[in-house]
């Protein structure tokens, strides 16, 4: 199992961090301030970190994008306090993979370890890139999307909309462990918009549920709404075309 | 004169002692004028009749050597019968040696017991003796008869005995008479003297009487002096109008305008040189005086209504309070008004037991007597009669009343005062609390993130089916255990912060509010980078209130961090808040130092005034000093600041250290 470095100022979470990461079978770094944690980063390079973002001295930002800066493909997970959006999306815009609210829950936490993982396992298996596809299903135009959707997606992202002109309607359908960055974010508000823009109603399916709260203040949903269920949102889409 | 009992008048001492003189004198010269005039008058008769006898005895010795016996007898009764003697002389008798009667006046047979009687002596030219005869009395003078050498017999001439006696008797009378009507006519005298005398003085006593009784009414009719001049005065009937022949002393801080300072020219009430005797002008003075007295009265009357009407009239109650015994003596309407007594209840009541908090009170004013003359008590807790509480800023004062040390006692009611004060407060702390409420989310989610970890964990070990090591299991429990009562504190200390605070002071250790503000926002002032120095050496309780400290606190905390991450802060610069606390004489200080921007030097005098901020609209009402300074003044603290731009503030605060903690306990 992987490595997971988990940086918080508070030691009781740090503890219970141990124990559940443990029993899940991770093998867990803890780190209880910004700058302790990225000397444990440089020294240990765990490919998962976990870092809160409120914290004195260094804060969970500036670890964020230190880490980033270092070792890109490090899945950062921030933790934030119950309902941050700002500070969600200020570390998304920073290429945070995910972030999760406190209190922690425990499917939340796992679905994003999860997610992190499974991108992981792909870009070990696969290298990047190549995250983007364009697929016809009947009239309507289905772009998956795999690992991250982040600003250098947007050619990808681009090229596979043009793919889809005769399509009646979009769909943005993520991958389980799919992320979205800020600007990920940025680029798929400019394609909603596109898609409304041209009379094709979009949708999204499959993005994280912690990511919802994002699209909903970005105003992404209202263009395209995102649906839990697959068939759901191609019925939708077919019927807003018919 | 100790022998004359005291309460005999003057009158009677006066005319007793005169007519006693009068009388002595006329008896001392009644009993040397009989004296003398009887003594003379005696003597002149006998002398008479000595002369009587011998003229007879030289014109006896011829007849008798003739023996001539009716010319004898024709000389004896021509002697006797010559002009007054017949009155005179009551008989004239011739008699030789042998004693033989030659010749007589009785025309009655010789009266036996004239026989032989005062014999003369030899040598002697007469003899006097009183004799007995017919049941009459006569002094009998006997001249003897000489020829030659020789003796011939003895002329014996008896003066009426009774004569004398009417004589001496008439003589007595006139003198008697005269005496009396001497006497008499002092008597009148000395009665209307001492009457002239003693009647002003009884009428002065009864007048003096009477002005001791309280009646001063009508002094001239008292002392029976015409009136006239009183309806002229104009200072008599008008007490506004002093009269200034008496009123010397008037005037201090008065004007001496021509009004004030003019003299009646000629007064007509004040005139000794009216006229009449000694006593009539004492009588006058009298008056004056008592007319003095009666118009200083009336103006010491009214003067005491003026100052009774504005007693009463106060808005506030006012007592006054015997200093001796701290019982009240008396109390206004007012008083009754706002303490629900009757008067009757209030006087004699203890003013303690209207300031059941007696530490410092007016009870310890009483006691203290160093302290000065007038005092301000600000926001006592007093006690109504129903036990309603209610605030007063009291006012004392110390007077003499009724030649007692008392205490004047104004207590103005500021019950609504306080309670808006109190509400006031408490809407800030509720802000405060608004304020804080991100800081508390975080705070509180610390421990329940911890608490939510460790339960998911035992779960997810039990949904495995497996059992959590031992190790594990304690680590979880004692924090979940560990966290909820991080949070329970959180909240406790968020309940007690948001409590109304009671009225009455508790004992505060000044450490429990300062540290119970970080307990809230500490963590926040560390996630903006601010290092928190605390030396807390104060070990001194002092007398307030610990959830209002924590608001002082708090807002200058506050301040302290809005100084030191503004947008004017560079944020290279060192981001300290130190907090001291320390004991000293009797106070206790604290200091709480910032390192931001400072405050600039014409806000720094407008920092405590209410609605006074310098942060932009929207962000801070200005009221957070201000209502910081009034808890401070309110615990009988002092709160200044120093600063300088660039180099930080320093607010020190000094509260006095709670006294009376030792017999009160907290």
């Amino acid at each position: 199992m992987r490595t997971i470095l988990v940086i918080d100022d508070e030691r009781p979470t740090l503890q219970m961090f141990e124990l559940y990461l443990g029993a899940y079978g991770y093998k867990t770094l803890t780190a209880a301030s910004g700058e302790e944690g990225l000397a444990v980063f440089d020294a240990q390079t765990p490919p998962i970190v976990l870092t809160d973002i409120k914290m004195p001295g260094m804060d969970g930002l500036q670890v964020l994008e230190a880490i980033k800066a270092r070792r890109p493909e490090t899945e950062v997970i921030v933790i934030t306090g119950h309902g941050d959006t700002d500070l969600a999306l200020a570390a998304l815009g920073l290429r945070a993979t995910d972030f999760i609210d406190k209190p922690i829950r425990r499917e939340t936490l796992e679905a994003a370890l999860g997610r992190a993982n499974g991108r992981l396992d792909m870009a070990e298996a696969a290298g990047s890139g190549g995250d983007v596809a364009a697929a016809c299903e009947e009239t309507v135009g289905v772009i998956h999307i795999r690992g991250s959707l982040c600003g250098e997606s947007e050619p990808y992202l681009t090229k596979a909309f043009r793919e889809l002109d005769d399509a009646v309607g979009v769909l943005f359908d993520f991958t389980p462990n799919a992320s979205i960055n800020g600007a990920g974010l940025d680029v798929l508000a400019s394609v909603a918009e596109t898609c409304r823009a041209s009379g094709r109603p979009a949708a999204v399916y499959g993005l994280a549920e912690n990511f919802v709260r994002i699209l909903d203040r970005l105003g992404i949903t209202d263009k395209a709404p995102r649906f839990t269920d697959r068939g759901e949102a191609l019925a939708y889409l077919a019927k807003t075309t018919s | 004169m100790p022998f004359l009992p005291q309460r005999v008048s003057l009158k009677l001492k006066m005319f007793g002692g005169t007519m006693a003189v009068v009388l002595l004198v006329s008896a001392v010269i009644a009993i040397l004028a009989r004296w003398i005039l009887v003594t003379s008058l005696n003597r002149e008769l006998e002398q008479r009749g000595v002369a009587i006898g011998q003229s007879i005895a030289e014109r006896a010795s011829g007849f008798i050597l003739d023996k001539d016996r009716p010319n004898l007898v024709s000389l004896v009764f021509d002697a006797a019968q010559l002009g007054e003697r017949k009155v005179l002389v009551s008989y004239i008798f011739i008699s030789d040696n042998d004693g033989r009667i030659l010749a007589n006046t009785f025309i009655r047979p010789f009266p036996a017991d004239l026989r032989g009687i005062n014999p003369l002596p030899e040598n002697k030219d007469y003899s006097i003796d009183l004799v007995d005869f017919d049941r009459s009395q006569a002094i009998d003078i006997a001249v003897p008869v000489r020829e030659g050498i020789y003796t011939l017999g003895a002329v014996h001439v008896g003066l009426s005995k009774s004569h004398i006696d009417s004589l001496v008797g008439k003589l007595r009378t006139t003198f008697l008479g005269f005496i009396t009507a001497v006497t008499v006519v002092m008597f009148l005298i000395v009665l209307r003297l001492s009457n002239a005398v003693a009647r002003p003085l009884s009428r002065l006593t009864q007048a003096a009487d009477a002005i001791s009784r309280g009646s001063l009414d009508a002094p001239e009719a008292m002392l029976g002096l015409s009136d006239d001049a009183i309806k002229h005065c104009q200072a008599y009937a008008d007490t506004d109008l002093p009269c200034w022949h008496f009123d010397q002393n008037r005037g201090e801080g008065e004007p001496t305008s021509q009004a004030a300072s003019r003299t009646c020219r000629e007064c007509r009430f004040y005139r000794k040189e009216g006229g009449g005797d000694e006593v009539a002008q004492l009588a006058e003075s009298f008056s004056n005086m008592i007319w003095s007295i009666r118009l200083y009265r009336r103006r010491l009357r009214e003067s005491e209504e003026k100052y009774r009407s504005l007693f009463d009239s106060n808005p506030d109650p006012v007592f006054v309070v015997e200093a001796a015994t701290g019982r009240i003596l008396d109390a206004n309407s007012q008083a009754e008004a706002v303490y629900g007594y009757g008067r009757k209840e209030l006087v004699g009541r203890g003013l303690a037991e209207l300031e059941p908090d007696a530490d410092g009170g007016v009870a310890a004013y009483l006691a203290d007597r160093d302290a000065p003359e007038r005092v301000l008590f600000p926001k006592l807790r007093h006690v109504r009669k129903d036990g309603e509480p209610l605030y007063v800023n009291v006012h004392a004062c110390r007077i003499a009343y009724r030649a007692r040390d008392a205490v004047i006692v104004s207590a103005t009611d500021i019950t609504e005062l306080v309670e808006k004060d109190a509400q006031l407060i408490q809407a800030s702390k509720m802000k405060t609390l608004g304020e804080m409420s991100a800081g508390i989310a975080h705070e509180l989610n610390q421990p329940l993130n911890a608490i939510k970890m460790g339960s998911d964990y035992l779960k997810m070990v039990a949904e495995t089916g497996g059992l959590p090591s031992p190790v594990a299991l304690a680590a979880v429990t004692g924090q979940v255990s560990e966290q909820v009562d991080r949070a329970a504190a959180i909240i406790g200390h968020l309940r007690d912060f948001g409590r109304k605070s009671e009225p009455k002071l508790e004992y505060v250790d000044i450490n429990e509010p300062i540290k119970g503000v970080f307990t809230i926002i500490g963590h926040e002032l560390a996630l903006q980078g601010i290092e928190v120095v605390l030396r807390l050496a104060a070990v001194a309780p002092i007398k307030a209130h610990a959830n209002r400290l924590e608001q002082v606190f708090f807002n200058l905390v506050v301040n302290a961090r809005d100084a030191m991450t503004g947008i004017s802060c560079p944020a290279e610069r060192p981001r300290r808040l130190t907090i001291v606390s320390e004991s000293r004489d009797g106070l206790v200080d604290v200091s709480v130092a910032d390192t931001g921007c400072g405050i600039p030097e014409a806000a720094r005098r407008k920092i405590f005034e209410p609605f006074f901020t310098t942060k932009q609209t929207g962000q801070g009402m200005g009221l957070g000093l201000a209502i910081t300074y009034g808890i401070v003044r309110d615990y009988g603290g002092e709160i200044e600041v120093e600063s300088a731009p660039e180099k930080g503030s320093v607010f020190r605060l000094t509260f006095p250290v709670a006294r009376d903690r030792g017999e009160r306990g907290p």
